[in-house]
């Protein structure tokens, strides 16, 4: 087993993959130390190799099913009863168990179909990059965009609405930002997305990729001051001056960071929260 | 001018009494008693643990604590504990309301898909505290008193304890008076709760409203105020004209700037939509005057739009130990549950 791969694999560098290193790893594990061997198998004074460098595997870095709890099950820092939060949280479970509502993420492109009183079919399709979540509890929002024949259409749909009949993720991404409202102000190639496109596959324990994607604007004036760093965009390719970058850190406010007032520490909430609702989700 | 003689009367007590004991608080309060008399009261400053010990501190909060879980539970069987004869209900009757707690809003959907605002009121620890009969009251209608949250005794006066004790009921955060027909009485100590009310019914809920302190003239009355430029000299959010020239003087009641809020309003004709009986919450439609976490005072409404709807209501109250079994959750006819499928459109 040993000569074998002495031979073809010279220069080692086949040791960075993650895969040969798991490989290399049992392989050694009966060894005591490998240049000893490699002395044994040899006959002829052979070029000494250098014995391949230790491969720490971090045993830990096992597989972790990824744990998702959709933002609007986290309840917001206010004076209200925590009773309140868990009336809400039996409802939205109830319908959850009922309408079933994948994961997804500002910058994933979504199907919704509605039933809608007013159409000939009584039902209403369509097909966006969803720009925003907004809302807290049973009147969780989320906004869809698209660019159908050349205008740009927004749609705000509640996630709790029994008027929802399906919602099918087509392509599951993130973006750099939380907040893709600057797609009003960016050419209208980056929210033009395909009505019949079909759903990209995505397995359940995979990372969700983030897509780095950089959108090129239209002209200014924006509907909003982009640059400036309130809304701390990541994903916009600013094709502005320098002086104008340098006038919008300006209103940085670089103390905000250090507030302690603002900081809301929400992870054993939402630890609580995933485990009730995953529980009342089995039943 | 009456102000003088009770500067004089508080002089003369500062004379007198000096220390740091009772400082004529008579005159304080504006007693216009004679002015030459200088009474000297003892009212000193103190509150209930101030002289006490650790341990006995702790030990009185332990055993008021126990001693209200076990009255509680003493209530807990209105039914067996000899309640006054029970009527049933006839049109024209008025029965008791209830003492909530404001927990927020939430929206609900009915079977057509249309969207509403509804408040969720919790009725927690209710009972009734006292009955006065008609000719103790104003000579027409009996009433009773009945309280809401369970609050400390340490800081009540000894009359309004005494109201407690008698009802053995312990102290409550808010006490309200209930007009009601002598067929609608309820012994004092009985508990309610939310299954009084009934999904489909309508109520007036009234409560505080939120206090905003001294407000100028444009958001306590509304009014337009002045343009921000074109030359206006320091007059941007003024009332401008008070009255005329005609009339010589300033009505009584003229809109001007002062304290808004923190006034009793009700909120009428309000649609109870669901009633969760575990834990005894209300939804109410629309919006209530108040804060989170507010008491509020819920009643069958006396609108006469609404005099049907109000038919057949559990009466005089709802007992627990009754032989009525309600489910955890009772609907009104058009609201969506979401145990159910989507709404579809045929």
């Amino acid at each position: 087993m040993l000569t074998c791969y002495r031979g073809y694999f010279g220069d080692y560098s086949w040791l960075k993959s993650v895969y040969f290193q798991h490989h290399l790893v049992s392989v050694f594990e009966g060894c005591f130390s490998s240049s000893g061997l490699l002395r044994a198998n040899n006959e002829e004074p052979a070029k000494f190799q250098p014995p391949p460098k230790p491969v720490v595997v971090d045993k830990h870095k096992e597989i972790v099913e990824r744990r998702f709890l959709s933002p609007e099950f986290i309840p917001p820092r206010e004076r209200t009863d925590p009773l309140k939060f868990c009336i809400e949280r039996t409802d939205m479970i109830r319908r959850r168990k009922v309408l079933d509502i994948p994961e997804f993420y500002v910058g994933s492109i979504l199907s919704v179909t509605t039933a809608d009183p007013y159409a000939s079919d009584k039902t209403s399709h369509f097909v966006g990059i969803c720009i925003q979540r907004g809302g807290k509890g049973l009147g969780a929002t989320f906004v869809l965009r698209n660019i159908i024949q050349g205008q740009g259409v927004e749609f705000c749909y509640e996630l709790y609405n029994p008027r929802m009949r399906e919602i099918k993720v087509l392509k599951l991404e993130k973006r750099l930002d939380d907040n893709l409202m600057y797609l009003r102000d960016a050419l209208p190639e980056y929210s033009t997305f395909d009505i019949n496109m079909k759903p990209v596959p995505h397995s359940a324990n995979d990372e969700i990729p983030v897509n780095q994607l950089k959108v090129k604007m239209k002209p200014r004036p924006w509907t909003k001051r982009w640059e400036r760093p309130k809304f701390n965009i990541q994903g916009i390719h600013f094709e502005l001056p320098e002086k104008m970058m340098e006038e919008a850190q300006k209103w940085s406010m670089p103390w905000i960071k250090f507030d302690m007032l603002r900081e809301y520490n929400t992870s054993k909430l939402e630890e609580e929260i995933w485990k009730e609702v995953n529980e009342e989700l089995k039943k | 001018m009456p102000g003088w003689e009770r500067l004089l009367c508080r002089a003369g007590v500062r004379l007198l009494a000096g220390g740091p004991g009772g400082l004529g608080q008579a005159a304080a309060t504006g007693n216009r008693g004679p002015w030459c008399f200088i009474v000297r009261h003892i009212n000193s400053t103190t509150w209930w643990d101030e002289h006490l010990s650790e341990e006995n501190t702790q030990f009185l909060k332990q055993l008021t604590a126990e001693q209200y879980r076990a009255q509680t539970a003493s209530k807990l069987c209105p039914l067996k504990d000899e309640p006054w004869p029970l009527h049933s209900w006839e049109p024209g009757s008025r029965r008791v309301g209830l003492v909530a707690i404001k927990l927020g809003m939430i929206p609900l959907w009915t079977k057509n898909g249309e969207r509403h605002a509804v408040t969720l009121l919790q009725v927690k620890d209710c009972h009734v505290l006292r009955y006065t009969p008609k000719e103790e009251y104003n000579g027409k209608t009996a009433t009773l008193t009945v309280g809401g949250k369970n609050s400390s005794p340490f800081y009540k006066p000894e009359s309004a304890l005494e109201v407690f004790r008698e009802a053995g009921v312990p102290p409550k955060q808010k006490s309200t008076i209930f007009k009601v027909s002598d067929n609608a009485i309820i012994k004092p100590g009985t508990p309610l709760y939310a299954a009084h009310f009934r999904p489909g019914q309508f109520v007036d809920v009234t409560a505080k409203t939120i206090g905003k302190g001294f407000q100028g003239v444009m958001k306590r009355w509304g009014f337009k105020g002045q343009p921000a430029s074109h030359g206006q000299t320091k007059t941007h959010r003024r009332p401008g004209a008070i009255s005329n020239s005609n009339a010589g003087k300033v009505f009584r009641g003229t809109k001007m700037p002062g304290k808004m809020g923190n006034i009793y309003r009700t909120a009428l004709g309000l649609k109870v939509w669901r009633i969760n009986t575990k834990h005894n919450i209300i939804y109410v439609h629309g919006s209530v005057p108040g804060h989170k976490n507010c008491l509020v005072k819920v009643r069958d409404t006396n609108l006469p739009t609404y005099r049907d709807c109000n038919k057949n209501p559990p009466f005089p109250t709802f007992f627990a130990d009754g032989e009525e079994e309600l489910p955890e959750d009772l609907y009104d006819q058009e609201v969506f549950q979401f145990t159910d499928p989507s709404v579809t459109y045929v």
